[in-house]
């Protein structure tokens, strides 16, 4: 999932300062995961601009609305005919979902109300760890599915370096090597043995020359 | 084919003696002419940092030149952190071009730890993947790609390792991994625990590694106990026994230096005692002037003549 | 009450379990206090929301307290500790947009004792 957490309040405000009704629109899918996007944080931010506007003397009028996806055009199109209504829009969709926003509406005002942070993964209730960089060329499976691009802090494809100290990375001794835990995992596999072959350097063009897109004939209409 | 002196050394069985410099904070020529004036007939080549630790230094390159028109023989250090592999490749013609003839490939130091933690670290190859691409220039006269080189460069290639880092079993197999991509000499990490490095030489022996490629033990001389203690704590990939702090510890302030500099030639009678090993390289960090002494004392002073 | 807290509206959650009672209990006092005290039973303190502590706020509270069972003794086991890490969420959340941590005040009551919500609102409110 696309994982993001809100920006200060001190932010937003300044992004909103100018106008008097505003429209936050919440996204209920990977952001909604992570709690950043989903209906409940929609909710709490009004709540939070609503109290913080009244205790500024100030005039607003906040409504309230999350949809399914905000990357996608048919759940994007319920907002026609509100969004029309509103000075602003605060989106708490991933960056692609305000610019998805952003593109049908091009005449609003929207601003972003989440910094978008990673691709990663829900590890236990209220704790998201980054796990895939979305390089265009996954060789999980000759690293025991332990991404070395994401998970190593240089992104080694030979490592590890000679900062690993008792199974953690020295550039954040509370984040494990990701080396450490390939030559773990394989050795216990009893495949340590493909470590040997060097790994030639990256394609990093496959992480787009520019912006990337897929393209499929089967699925356009 | 390479005119590298500190090759020369090695393949005659010399027991080789090499130093470190690092370049200063400044755009000042100087500072390395007299670092350079300081080891010049006492080690037979000088590695030149690459902005060590992330912090911003004159350049690697332009120091080994510096050196390099004072009589000393550098070892250009690269490290993959701060370039991609347009620029990598085009310093490595650069440096063959300038004189330089050893080079030292490093992925280096992750930039959070410098003057410039909001850089974005390059890390397009590793120091796995830059030793091959070095040999690829130099033997194959091509670049990545297999574009043809008018001239290849003429470099003597090195790499570093560390014994001492975790996973400690996987630290054999990675200097074998550095020398099927082409290391022709290793540089250690800093020795502090003869016993590990003794127990890592008996992998290396065993993998018939110390024949395929030249290994320099790593020295840094301790200035003070407070030094051995935050090397021991906060250098990860360090490894300072407590008998080590203790016994730095053990004489007053004003004495530790000279009981750091006992240590070090201590450390490399050990080191030329042990086989597969072919030389030592001395890092006295911002503390040149100690080299001279050591190398008098351990009785490497004479340097071989091989020109 | 005290002379201080005159005119000062509370929203007071509590976890029911705290006083089998409350319902009959906490009469006198919204009788005697009339709208400047609002109760919220819930059925336990772990179903607390940020959400609900805003709309408390939003809805003209100077001050909510959150009235929670003695530690380890929570029926639901954990919902005691989940209430005093939304309590802290909220609070960072009000502060961030300049009101008073203390606005929201986490009460977590001592294993022992029979408690009784008019006895414990009337100490709350000094």
């Amino acid at each position: 999932m696309i994982t993001a957490v809100r920006k200060p309040m001190e932010e937003i405000r300044g992004m909103i300062a100018p106008f008097k009704k505003i429209l936050i629109v919440g996204c209920g899918t990977c952001v909604a995961e992570c709690a950043s996007g989903g209906e409940k944080e929609v909710g709490l931010l009004a709540s939070a601009l609503r109290i913080d506007a009244k205790n500024r003397k100030r005039e607003i009028e906040i409504k309230e609305m999350t949809i399914d996806r905000q990357c996608v055009y048919e759940f994007i199109d319920q907002l026609t005919g509100i969004i029309e209504n509103y000075e602003a829009v605060l989106s708490l969709g991933c960056g692609a979902g305000v610019q998805a926003l952003a593109e049908i509406f091009p005449v609003a005002k929207i601003f972003p109300a989440l910094n978008t942070t990673f691709i990663g993964q829900t590890k236990e209730p209220g704790l998201w760890i980054e796990n895939c960089r979305a390089c265009g060329d996954c060789k999980l499976g000759d690293f025991a599915a332990i991404c070395p691009v994401t998970r190593c802090s240089k992104s080694l494809f030979n490592g590890p370096c000679g900062g690993s100290k008792d199974g953690n990375c020295e550039v954040d001794p509370e984040l494990p090597c990701a080396w450490n835990l390939i030559i773990t995992r394989l050795e216990e596999k009893g495949e340590l043995g493909r470590l040997e072959k060097i790994y030639e350097p990256v394609d990093w063009s496959k992480m787009g020359k520019g912006p990337r897109k897929i393209m499929r004939e089967d699925q356009s209409i | 084919m390479t005119s590298s002196r500190l090759k020369k050394i090695l393949e005659k069985g010399h027991f080789a003696v090499t130093s470190e410099c690092g370049p200063p904070k400044g755009a000042d020529p100087k500072a390395v002419q007299d670092k350079g004036k300081t080891l010049k007939g006492f080690v037979d080549s000088v590695n030149v940092t690459d902005n060590q630790t992330g912090v911003v230094r004159l350049s690697s390159m332009a120091s080994c030149v510096l050196l390099k028109n004072e009589g000393l023989e550098p070892v250009l250090q690269m490290v993959t952190r701060d370039r991609n592999r347009i620029a990598l490749q085009s310093d490595i013609l650069g440096a063959s071009a300038l004189g330089l003839r050893n080079i030292l490939c490093l992925t280096g130091d992750h930039q959070s730890f410098g003057n410039q933690p909001q850089a974005k670290g390059v890390f397009d190859l590793d120091s796995i993947q830059l030793i091959q691409t070095v040999r690829k220039m130099r033997d194959q006269g091509v670049i990545l790609g297999g574009e043809k080189l008018t001239l290849p460069p003429d470099l003597f290639i090195g790499a570093a390792e560390n014994p001492f880092a975790d996973p400690l079993n996987y630290r054999a197999a990675r200097l074998a991994k550095k020398v099927a991509a082409g290391a022709e000499f290793i540089q250690t990490q800093c020795i502090y625990n003869i016993g590990r490095f003794k127990e890592w030489m008996v992998e290396i022996r065993e993998r018939g590694l110390h024949k395929k490629v030249f290994i320099l033990g790593g020295i840094t001389p301790l200035k003070s106990a407070r030094m051995a203690e935050y090397m021991s704590k906060n250098v990860a990939g360090i490894d300072v026994p407590a008998e080590i702090i203790e016994r730095m510890k053990s004489v007053p302030a004003g004495d530790q230096r000279k009981e750091g500099i006992k240590i070090t030639i201590e450390l490399i009678k050990e080191l030329q005692g042990i086989e597969g090993v072919h030389g030592v390289h001395i890092m006295a960090i911002e503390w040149e002037d100690a080299v001279p002494e050591i190398v008098r004392e351990a009785g490497l002073a004479q340097r071989p003549d091989v020109d | 009450m005290k002379k201080t807290n005159a005119g000062k509206k509370y929203a007071i959650f509590f976890c029911q379990q705290i006083d089998k009672n409350q319902d009959v209990n906490r009469r006198s006092i919204e009788k005697e206090f009339g709208p400047q005290i609002r109760f919220f039973p819930i059925p336990c303190s772990g179903r607390i929301e940020p959400l609900h502590l805003m709309r408390a706020i939003e809805s003209g509270a100077d001050k909510v307290y959150v009235v929670t069972c003695p530690e380890g003794a929570c029926r639901y086991r954990e919902g005691n500790i989940r209430a005093r890490k939304r309590l802290l969420y909220t609070q960072n959340l009000i502060e961030e947009i300049g009101l008073e941590r203390g606005m929201l005040e986490l009460i977590r009551l001592k294993a022992g004792n029979n408690y009784t919500v008019d006895k414990l609102t009337r100490e709350l409110l000094g």
